[in-house]
């Protein structure tokens, strides 16, 4: 008798263990006593956590109300959110004017718009929208916000902007019905001109300049009431901030990092030097030396205002902590892609723009988000020497009449902002950096 | 035709190249690095001749001999003896510098104490406690440590109960109490006898130590273990214990009695230490979680699977065998994060700790000007405890690397 069978044994399910909710909890929340007791006492604690803050933050909670007092007469045991809603349009736009709040929803919204592109798949020329988002969003904005008179750099980098935004505008939608990027239909427009290059490249660059001087009339055309510095505040003051800060900080940082990575003794040496010891004082000691020391540096009458010292701060800070993570990027680039570059006959700076860093970047990403999270974390410091920042506002919300006192509730609505912030940024590096992981390995 | 290569071939070795001032390597990095010296030379010296003038003009002194002179403002949180009026501003910065190194050291000891349970508990097998764990360190890691300060500074020690509604909370002794002013802890006051108790603690010390030399070297070599936890517990005690009854109980406690509208005697910690100690704990315990749990998952698998396989307990094989293997991986981000913690104690000044920042750089710049000093001064003691720091960490790679290879 043959042992062997023929027929092919027919697969069994898994067993109930491995598939049932009852099996799932028995492996990882019941495996033995002392896990079953740890599941139960956990479950407790979180139980007591929910309903303290459930009670407190939403069941006993008051909503509506005209001060304080009046939230204390509903309730005693719950939060008293009135005073934070009350407050909500100064905790997002701070004393700026309420009529021109629109200037900053629309300064958002164009940055959405201009950053959309980078996560669509089909869209090329990325490279280009964020170098363009780094270069001319920032005089864009800052006009926008800001208002007044412009000087002539500014008006050219409106123009250059208004340029580049429905460029690239036009060239996310050829790239998401077309698949084609604005570049190659520009090239393809001047080829049916000529055959030249050299005159496909004038045409192009006069295409270019013609738009610049319908941008820069349009602009000129433009103008907005002045809101002082001193207006700015609330969240849009923490990410106006923050956003200059690493819009700074990288150029900043990469020129560092590459001056610490340079062959030039003396170079090096001040580059080390200053990342340094920037590195190692905490930001509000920065802080406060640009805030005291500033005024002594530099020569009499010449005053630069709070918010414009903070900046510089901020953006000399940061662009240290900027540097080692390029630093690190350029480490993990190897040997062989610069002797390659060599080989082909470019220089430093040839080699650093075409080949390195290009390749450095991508890896870079995900701490560059990471050093973001920190910079928004850190800029809730400027509160302390007087901005009235997000954490600003909401401190003073319990200096006002009606809601004099009222701490704890505006504190913890600025933390459920910053979690918010914070938490979806860190997520979202995660997930690059596992993107780029795989991506790597294949 | 042979002729001809050889031309060809000297031609080619001949040195074509002329000295071209404006190509050369060597000409190029020097001229470099001079510009770069220029520059930065031109604007110290620009910085430094606007500072000078802007201080004659103000007719602001320089130089440290202000140190020297008496400072007329107190603190609640002091270290070290200090009468205003008396005491110097060089007496200012050695308090501040004092309370930012003890209120760290206590941050970097206890979050390192939590940092490890909460990353170990990450990566349990428990399902809900390694989510509990999880939203534990994403909710404190990603909520500014300023508003986490402020919070439990306004929101939790200040609403604490009144001076006359003192909490106690060392179970009716009245030894440890709490109000909004702080917490009042009893200070042992030491009798003449008390070192003989001392004396007998350092020989208990000194014999658990041997015996677990003893034990370990016979573990050694003949694999048998001989548990002492329990026998050094028992030294430990009886003999300081023995000591201290014969020479007649040598300690007396020196309380924290109400007088009038405050408690007076023994130790004070003002709240905002609390609050900064507080919150310092649980924004780097999440920090250093993360980081020993990116060290023990470096650890491979096969390690953990290797150790159960040879019998040891779950918690054996963690203590034996993960953790010491992932140690290297640990280290270096946890000293890093001790780097941050000492740098984060200067948020003392939002709420009030004299730490070197608000009592040196704040108050005491307000008093006596001098801000390029006295700023100058600060960063460097952060200067140097971070390249003591650093140092620490080279001392520490080394030896990881000698233990490898």
């Amino acid at each position: 008798m043959a042992i062997i069978t023929l027929t092919k044994t027919p697969t069994r399910p898994a067993p109930l263990s491995e598939t049932s909710m009852l099996g799932w909890m028995r492996k990882s929340l019941f495996s033995s006593w002392f896990n079953g007791a740890l599941t139960i006492f956990t479950l407790y604690i979180i139980y007591i956590t929910l309903q303290g803050v459930y009670i407190w933050g939403f069941a006993d909670a008051t909503f509506v109300a005209d001060n304080r007092r009046a939230c204390y007469d509903i309730s005693l045991t719950g939060a008293c959110w009135a005073g934070v809603i009350d407050w909500m349009d100064n905790i997002f736009y701070g004393r700026y004017p309420r009529e021109d709040i629109w200037r900053i929803d629309l300064g958002g919204l164009l940055l959405i718009l201009w950053m959309a592109p980078m996560w669509m798949r089909k869209v090329k020329g990325k490279i280009w929208i964020g170098v363009t988002v780094v270069t001319f969003y920032p005089f864009l904005a800052g006009y926008l916000f800001a208002g007044g008179d412009k000087g002539l750099f500014m008006q050219l980098m409106i123009a250059a902007a208004l340029v580049a935004l429905p460029a690239n505008v036009i060239n996310m939608l050829l790239g998401l019905f077309k698949d084609q990027s604005l570049g190659q239909v520009l090239q393809g427009f001047v080829a049916k001109f000529s055959r030249d290059e050299k005159v496909q490249r004038n045409l192009l660059l006069a295409v270019v300049a013609l738009s610049l001087v319908i941008a820069f009339v349009l602009q000129s055309q433009w103008q907005e009431v002045a809101v002082s510095w001193t207006k700015w505040g609330g969240l849009f003051l923490t990410l106006a901030i923050a956003g200059i800060g690493i819009a700074c900080s990288l150029p900043g940082g990469i020129l560092l990092a590459l001056g610490r990575r340079s062959k030039l003794p003396i170079i090096r040496i001040l580059s080390t030097g200053f990342i340094e010891i920037f590195r190692s004082v905490p930001l509000i000691t920065v802080l406060f030396m640009a805030t005291t020391m500033f005024p002594l540096f530099m020569p009499e009458g010449f005053v630069l205002n709070k918010l414009t010292q903070v900046i510089i701060a901020v953006c000399l800070f940061n662009a240290c902590y900027m540097a080692e993570t390029v630093r690190a990027g350029l480490q993990a680039i190897p040997k062989g892609q610069y002797e390659g570059a060599h080989t082909i006959g470019l220089g430093y700076w040839g080699t650093m723009g075409f080949v390195i860093m290009p390749q450095a970047l991508k890896y870079m990403i995900p701490n560059i988000v990471g050093n973001f999270i920190g910079l928004l974390k850190d800029t809730t410091l400027v509160s302390i020497i007087g901005l009235f920042d997000l954490l600003g506002m909401l401190r003073s919300i319990s200096k006002d009449v009606p809601w004099l006192g009222l701490h704890k509730e505006p504190l913890i609505f600025g933390a459920i902002v910053f979690f918010i912030f914070c938490f979806s940024m860190s997520k979202y590096s995660r997930h690059l950096e596992a993107k780029l992981e795989t991506s790597n390995k294949n | 035709m042979a002729k001809n290569a050889e031309i060809d071939i000297n031609q080619r070795a001949r040195p074509v190249e002329k000295f071209n001032f404006f190509q050369d390597q060597r000409v190029r990095s020097a001229f470099y690095q001079i510009i770069t010296l220029a520059i930065v030379g031109w604007l110290g010296w620009y910085l430094f001749t606007n500072t000078t003038e802007n201080l004659a003009a103000r007719g602001m002194s320089t130089g440290f001999s202000f140190l020297g002179s008496a400072a007329g403002f107190d603190t609640d949180f002091k270290l070290i003896e200090y009468t205003p009026g008396i005491g110097t501003y060089g007496d200012i910065f050695i308090i501040g510098a004092l309370n930012t190194l003890f209120i760290s050291f206590l941050a970097i000891v206890v979050s390192t104490f939590f940092g490890f349970i909460l990353g170990v508990m990450r990566l349990s097998d428990n399902w809900l406690v390694s989510k509990v764990t999880l939203a534990y360190i994403e909710i404190f890691r990603n909520i500014p440590l300023l508003i986490q300060i402020v919070f439990w500074y306004i929101g939790v020690f200040s609403l604490l109960p009144m001076v006359r509604k003192t909490i106690d909370i060392s179970f009716g002794s009245e030894m440890v109490l709490l109000n909004n002013r702080g917490l009042y802890m009893a200070t042992p006051v030491y009798g003449e006898l008390f070192w003989v108790t001392a004396v007998a603690m350092v020989v208990a010390v000194i014999a658990v130590f041997l015996m677990r030399r003893k034990a370990h070297k016979l573990q050694d070599e003949s694999g048998e273990q001989t548990p002492i936890l329990l026998r050094s517990l028992l030294i430990l005690t009886v003999l300081p214990g023995i000591a201290f009854a014969l020479t007649g109980t040598p300690l007396t406690w020196d309380m924290p009695v109400l007088e009038g509208f405050n408690f007076v005697g023994g130790t004070t910690l003002p709240p905002s230490f609390l609050a900064l100690l507080l919150a310092l704990s649980i924004y780097h315990s999440a920090q250093i979680a993360e980081s020993v749990r990116a060290g023990i998952l470096s650890v491979n698998r096969g390690q953990h699977d290797a150790a159960m396989a040879i019998g040891l307990k779950p918690g054996r094989v963690m203590a034996l065998v993960i953790i010491p293997q992932a140690m290297p991986a640990i280290v270096p981000p946890m000293i890093s994060q001790w780097m941050n913690t000492v740098k984060n104690s200067s948020l003392a000044i939002a709420i009030g700790y004299a730490d070197i920042v608000s009592l040196f750089m704040q108050t005491g710049l307000n008093q006596a000007g001098h801000a390029v000093e006295m700023v100058g001064m600060t960063m460097a003691f952060y200067m140097f405890i971070s390249l003591s720091i650093s140092w620490l960490l080279n001392i520490y790679n080394k030896r990881v690397q000698l233990v490898e290879r």
